[in-house]
């Protein structure tokens, strides 16, 4: 039944019609780069989005096959650091810190010090990049928060460090500074599910 | 008195040893007795397959228990805002609407373009599309910075532990 079922979704999301935007030839291509993704499962969704993103950016098809090629590339760079269990939001957020500069032994790490989801760390780490934070400095950062901090820690962690930064500070400097005012772990053990749902900017 | 009580208790000794006749049929009738009573039978039959079924799933469970705990159906309400006074119209696109603009139009007010959208943890790629035609970064967002497409594009990331 298992496999029957499995056998169902491979034929839905090969006959996925949201594929159908794309023009012929890189829909073939993208199906094929899917086709191979799926067989060594890793998550299909991911790969289907930056296809689709790309051709609603009106990107050129070669343009689309190699960011999909890269992303299917990555997904499973970062599954291999982080492990089968590792579920789909995990590992892209994970190609994100990948592509940042985190190494694999630094995802690897953060798997082995922090319990999943490793979805907001993961995040974290590629904004903090992303932000100008020296790649090595921000996998310090997390890596030391990592087995303490809430998810929303680590958010806020990375929202003072963006202001710090916004008012001048260099980079690396507000994260070192951030860091060691130890003010982003809560040593408490309640808060570790889920807020109540309510409306947030990104 | 000692004598006495030495041989009363020797009677009863010997009255105990005595053997005991016992009918020969009484075996058999007893175990026939035992075999005609329905309920452990039953009882073990339906225990086997509900102790069989209690496995798979205890097993199903346990095997299952990553993607049950990651993939949780919670979402957050998130609120995208866009200021752009001179826009005609302004779109929310990215990873979770298949980057299809006719599926989230913003609304307008004194030039404040806002929508609310659920989304479920994970990290999500999007950007707002101007008069269907110019792509913008949120400025208030992390930038993606792995954009392939040559076009500015943000990142939201919904966590589902204590975010």
């Amino acid at each position: 039944m298992i496999l029957a079922a499995l056998l169902l979704v491979t034929q839905v999301a090969t006959q996925d019609p949201r594929l159908e935007r794309l023009d012929p030839d890189t829909r073939a291509t993208v199906v094929a780069v899917l086709d191979s993704a799926r067989d060594v499962g890793l998550p299909v969704e991911p790969i289907i989005q930056r296809a689709l993103e790309g051709t609603t950016k009106g990107a050129s098809g070669a343009r689309i096959v190699a960011a999909v090629r890269r992303l299917a590339v990555d997904l499973g760079t970062t599954r291999g650091a982080l492990g089968t269990s590792a579920s789909a939001p995990e590992l892209e957020a994970a190609v994100a810190a990948l592509r940042a500069g985190a190494t694999p032994e630094v995802l690897a790490h953060l798997r082995d010090v922090r319990r999943p989801p490793l979805t907001i760390a993961l995040s974290v780490l590629a904004d903090l990049v992303a932000s100008g934070v020296p790649a090595d400095s921000a996998a310090a950062a997390v890596l030391a928060l990592a087995p303490k901090a809430r998810d929303a820690d680590l958010v806020e962690f990375r929202r003072a460090i963006e202001r710090d930064i916004a008012l001048g500070a260099p980079p690396g400097a507000a994260t070192s500074v951030r860091l060691n005012a130890g003010a982003f772990v809560n040593n408490s053990d309640v808060s570790h599910g889920n807020p109540p749902t309510r409306r947030s900017r990104p | 008195m000692f004598e006495r009580e030495d041989e009363t208790v020797e009677r009863v000794i010997q009255q105990l040893r005595r053997p005991v006749a016992i009918d020969p049929g009484l075996d058999a009738r007893v175990m026939r007795e035992i075999a005609q009573v329905p309920f452990p039978k039953r009882r073990a039959r339906l225990l086997l397959p509900l102790l069989a079924v209690a496995a798979v799933l205890a097993t199903v469970l346990i095997v299952a228990r990553p993607w049950i705990w990651n993939s949780a159906s919670k979402t957050d309400a998130l609120q995208f805002v866009l200021v752009a006074p001179q826009a005609a119209s302004v779109a929310l696109v990215g990873d979770f609407n298949d980057w299809d603009p006719a599926r989230a139009p913003m609304q307008t007010a004194h030039g404040v373009w806002a929508t609310v959208v659920r989304l479920a943890p994970g990290r999500y790629r999007y950007a707002f599309l101007v008069n269907g035609v110019e792509w913008r970064a949120d400025p208030s967002a992390p930038a993606a910075k792995d954009d392939e497409f040559g076009t500015p594009s943000s990142v939201v990331t919904v966590g589902g532990r204590g975010s």
